[in-house]
C-alpha cells in the first residue's frame, strides 16, 4: 500500500509561484506538477499580483467511476 | 458511577483553560478533582501527586518547545514516586500527540480538538459519546413549528384562484411520465406477474435510450454499469479503509453549531454511487445535516428512468432504483436526504423512487422546472401537480426552489410562482418549504441591489415571505450563487458568510456548495465539500445566536417585493390560465431570461 492510494479522489497542491505574469505562473504551476511526476494536472485557480501568483494544481487519483485506490488498498 | 478521584497537571505558564474546563465539569458530576497551579516545577507536582493520591492524572501542554523532555522527566518521576502503581496517567493539548504519547509511556494522549466529553469519557473509563446521544445530530423535521398560516389575505386569495385552475386543468389531463409513475409503484409494489406487466407497458413509455438499457443492457452514453464485484462492497465507507485503527470522531457538533436550526445541507453527484456515499459519509463527519442528490441533466430530457447500479456519468449521478438505495444504505441515521424532482420528464417517478429508497425529501416547482430548466410548461403542470400528490401520499416535504432567478427571473416573479405552487402542495396536504434563492442574481447586477452588501437585498427576500406566510424556509440552492470564484478561501469565506446570514434569519435549512463551485475541470472533491461546511461551521460559532444587522434598505425592498408579487399575481389571475401564464411570460419572460421549455411537447393527453 503506498500512501498516495488513501487519497480520496483530488490531490492538490496550493503554493506561490514567483512568476512575471498570470500566464508565467500557469505554465510553471503544471511544470511544478510534471516534476512531481503528476502527468494529468490543472490548473483550478491562480490569482497574479506583485511578484507572483496564489496558485492551486490539482490531479485527480482517483475519478468517479474508477476502482478506487483506497477501498483496494483495504480488500488486500 | 464512582466518583473519581483526579488531578490535572497544567504544565504551561498560563495555558491551562482545557484543564479549568475539565474540572468544573468533573465538579459537576460529583468526581473529586484538584486542579494544580501551571507552571509548577516537577518535583513540586510529584509531591501533590504523592500526597493528593489520585486514581486518574490528566497532564496538558500546550507549548510545544521542550515539551518531549519536559512531559518523559515528569512520567519518569511519577513512576518513581508510585503514582502510576493505582493512577492512570493522561497527557493532552497542542504539544501533545497520540504518538508521542506512546512514545513517552503515558496510557493515553489526546490531541488538538480533544472535547471535554473525551476527557471526562477517560476518566469515568468509558466510551466518549459525542455524538450519539447528542440531540443535535437527530433527523431535523424542516417543517415542523411552521402553522402555514397565510398572513398576507389578498396574495393568499390569488393563488388559491390561481392554484385552483392550475389543479383543475391539470387533474383532467395525463402524461407519460404520470403513467410511468403509476407503474413504477405498481413494479415496485407487485409482485412477479403484476410486476412485469407494468414493466412490460413501462417500456412502451420510454426513450428509445432507456429501452436500450432495460433490452439489451446498453448502457446510456458516457456511462457503464458496475460490475458484481463493486456491487458486492457496498456503498463506499472510506473509513474501511483505514490501517485497523478506530474510527476518527464524528462532529460534536454540528456545522450548524449548537442552534438547532437550520439545518446545513450539501449537494453530491460524483457521478458514482460508491463515490457518493463516501462523500456522504465525510460530509457527515464534518457536520453535514442532510444531502441532496444531484442527478445529470440529460436525465430530465429522456423519458424513463434505467434500472441497475450505473456509474461514471460526470455531470451528476444516474437515478436509478437501485443507485438510490444503494446511496441511501450509507447514511447516518440523523442525515436528512433530498432527491430532486423538480424539472424533466421523469418529476412524478422520481418522488416514488425517492419515497421507495427512503428520502426524506424532495423538489418541486413547476415554474422553475418550466421558464429555467428546458421542460414543456403544459407537460411539467401536469407532471409537477402528480409530484405534489405522490409527496403528499408519502409524506415527504418538498423545497419550492427559485433557481429561474439564475437564469434573469425577477424575485418578485419567481416568488408569485412559488407561492401559487405551494399553495396548491398545501391543498393537496402537501408540507411545501419555501426556497428563496440567496444569490447574487442577473437581477440585482443590473438592479446593483448588492453594490454595497450582499445581506440586504437577501433579507428583504426573507422578511416578504414571512409577510405572505408562515411556511419553513430553505435558502438555497445553494447559498452564495454567482459570488463564489476557483478561490477556496474567497469561495468557503462567501458560503459560509451566507450560511450565517441564513442562521442569523432563524430559517429552516440552507444548502451549501463547495469550494469547487466556480470550478468545472473535473469532478468536485471531497476536500473541497469539507473546506465549505467546516468555514460554515466556523462562521456559525463565530456569531452564534448573536445577529447579521441589515440596513433599512431590506425592509424597503421587502414592501417593494411584496407589492411586485400581488401584482404578478393579479396579472396571472386576470390571465385566467397558470399554463398560459407561463407560456406568455407572467412568472418570467423571453425578455427577463426565462424561455418555456421544449422538453415533452405535446405529449399531454386527456385522461
Amino acid at each position: 500500500m503506498k500512501a498516495k492510494d488513501r487519497v480520496m479522489d483530488a490531490l492538490d497542491v496550493e503554493t506561490f509561484l514567483v512568476s512575471a505574469s498570470e500566464a508565467e505562473a500557469r505554465a510553471l504551476g503544471l511544470l511544478l506538477m510534471h516534476e512531481l511526476g503528476f502527468k494529468d494536472a490543472d490548473v483550478v485557480f491562480v490569482e497574479f499580483r506583485g511578484c507572483g501568483a496564489r496558485i492551486r494544481l490539482r490531479t485527480y487519483m482517483n475519478r468517479p467511476g474508477d476502482t478506487y485506490s483506497w477501498q483496494e488498498a483495504h480488500l488486500r | 458511577m464512582k466518583p473519581r478521584r483526579v488531578l490535572l497537571i497544567p504544565l504551561d505558564p498560563v495555558h491551562d483553560v482545557g484543564l479549568k474546563m475539565i474540572h468544573r465539569h468533573l465538579m459537576e458530576h460529583e468526581h473529586q478533582s484538584l486542579l494544580l497551579a501551571p507552571d509548577l516545577p516537577v518535583d513540586e507536582i510529584v509531591r501533590s501527586a504523592r500526597s493528593y493520591a489520585p486514581e486518574v492524572v490528566l497532564v496538558s501542554r500546550t507549548i510545544g518547545y521542550g515539551a518531549g523532555e519536559l512531559l518523559s522527566r515528569l512520567i519518569d518521576a511519577l513512576d518513581q514516586a508510585g503514582v502510576r502503581d493505582h493512577a492512570r496517567v493522561a497527557v493532552g493539548g497542542m504539544a501533545v500527540r497520540r504518538e508521542l504519547a506512546a512514545e513517552l509511556g503515558f496510557d493515553a494522549g489526546f490531541g488538538p480538538g480533544t472535547t471535554v466529553e473525551e476527557a471526562v469519557a477517560y476518566v469515568e473509563g468509558r466510551q466518549a459519546d459525542n455524538a450519539g446521544a447528542n440531540p443535535l445530530r437527530e433527523r431535523i423535521d424542516l417543517t415542523s413549528g411552521h402553522s402555514y398560516e397565510w398572513k398576507h389575505t389578498r396574495i393568499r386569495d390569488l393563488a388559491a384562484e390561481i392554484g385552483q385552475e392550475a389543479l383543475d386543468w391539470a387533474m383532467r389531463r395525463t402524461s407519460p411520465g404520470v403513467r410511468r409513475a403509476h407503474l413504477r409503484t405498481a413494479m415496485l409494489d407487485g409482485g412477479g406477474e403484476a410486476s412485469q406487466e407494468a414493466r412490460t407497458e413501462y417500456l412502451k413509455l420510454a426513450d428509445p435510450m432507456i429501452l436500450a438499457g432495460y433490452l439489451r443492457g446498453e448502457p446510456a452514453p458516457r456511462t457503464r454499469f458496475m460490475t458484481r464485484e463493486e456491487i458486492g462492497r457496498g456503498a463506499a465507507d472510506p473509513k474501511d479503509a483505514g490501517s485497523g485503527a478506530e474510527a476518527g470522531p464524528a462532529e460534536a457538533l454540528p456545522a450548524r453549531w449548537k442552534k438547532p436550526r437550520p439545518a446545513v445541507f450539501i449537494q453530491y453527484g460524483t457521478g458514482c454511487p460508491l463515490l457518493d456515499s463516501a462523500h456522504i459519509k465525510v460530509a457527515e463527519a464534518w457536520g453535514a445535516d442532510g444531502v441532496v442528490h444531484f442527478d445529470p441533466s440529460w436525465g430530465a430530457r429522456r423519458e424513463g428512468f434505467l434500472e441497475g447500479h450505473v456509474t461514471h456519468e460526470e455531470d451528476g449521478t444516474v437515478i436509478t432504483p437501485e443507485n438510490l438505495r444503494l446511496i441511501s444504505a450509507s447514511r447516518a441515521p440523523h442525515t436528512l436526504w433530498q432527491v430532486r424532482a423538480h424539472r424533466g420528464l421523469n418529476t412524478p417517478e422520481t418522488v416514488v423512487l425517492a419515497a421507495s429508497a427512503g428520502a426524506d425529501l424532495t423538489k418541486i416547482n413547476i415554474a422553475y422546472g418550466s421558464l429555467g430548466a428546458g421542460t414543456d410548461p403544459e407537460r411539467l403542470t401536469v407532471d409537477g401537480v402528480e409530484c405534489l400528490v405522490l409527496a403528499a401520499q408519502h409524506g415527504l416535504p418538498y423545497d419550492v426552489v427559485t433557481n429561474e432567478e439564475l437564469c434573469g427571473v425577477p424575485s418578485y416573479k419567481a416568488f408569485a410562482a412559488m407561492l401559487t405552487v405551494a399553495w396548491m402542495g398545501l391543498y393537496l396536504g402537501g408540507r411545501p418549504v419555501l426556497q428563496p434563492l440567496f444569490c447574487n442574481s442577473p437581477e440585482v447586477m443590473v438592479g446593483q441591489q448588492m453594490d454595497d452588501n450582499y445581506v440586504d437585498f437577501n433579507v428583504a427576500k426573507v422578511i416578504a415571505l414571512r409577510r405572505i406566510m408562515d411556511a419553513p424556509l430553505w435558502p438555497g440552492a445553494p447559498v452564495g450563487f454567482l459570488t463564489h470564484t476557483g478561490d477556496r478561501v474567497q469561495s468557503a469565506t462567501t458560503t459560509a458568510l451566507h450560511a450565517a446570514l441564513a442562521s442569523s434569519l432563524g430559517v429552516d435549512g440552507v444548502s451549501i456548495a463547495s469550494s469547487d463551485e466556480a470550478y468545472s475541470g473535473g469532478p468536485i472533491s471531497a476536500m473541497a465539500r469539507l473546506d465549505t461546511l467546516r468555514a460554515t461551521r466556523e462562521s456559525l460559532r463565530f456569531f452564534g445566536n448573536a445577529g447579521i444587522a441589515p440596513t433599512p434598505q431590506a425592509l424597503e425592498w421587502a414592501e417593494i417585493l411584496v407589492e411586485r408579487i400581488e401584482q404578478t399575481l393579479e396579472a396571472a389571475a386576470l390571465r385566467g390560465s397558470f399554463v398560459s401564464s407561463l407560456y406568455e411570460g407572467v412568472f418570467g419572460s423571453r425578455q427577463d431570461g426565462a424561455y418555456p421549455g421544449r422538453a415533452g411537447r405535446g405529449t399531454v393527453t386527456m385522461r
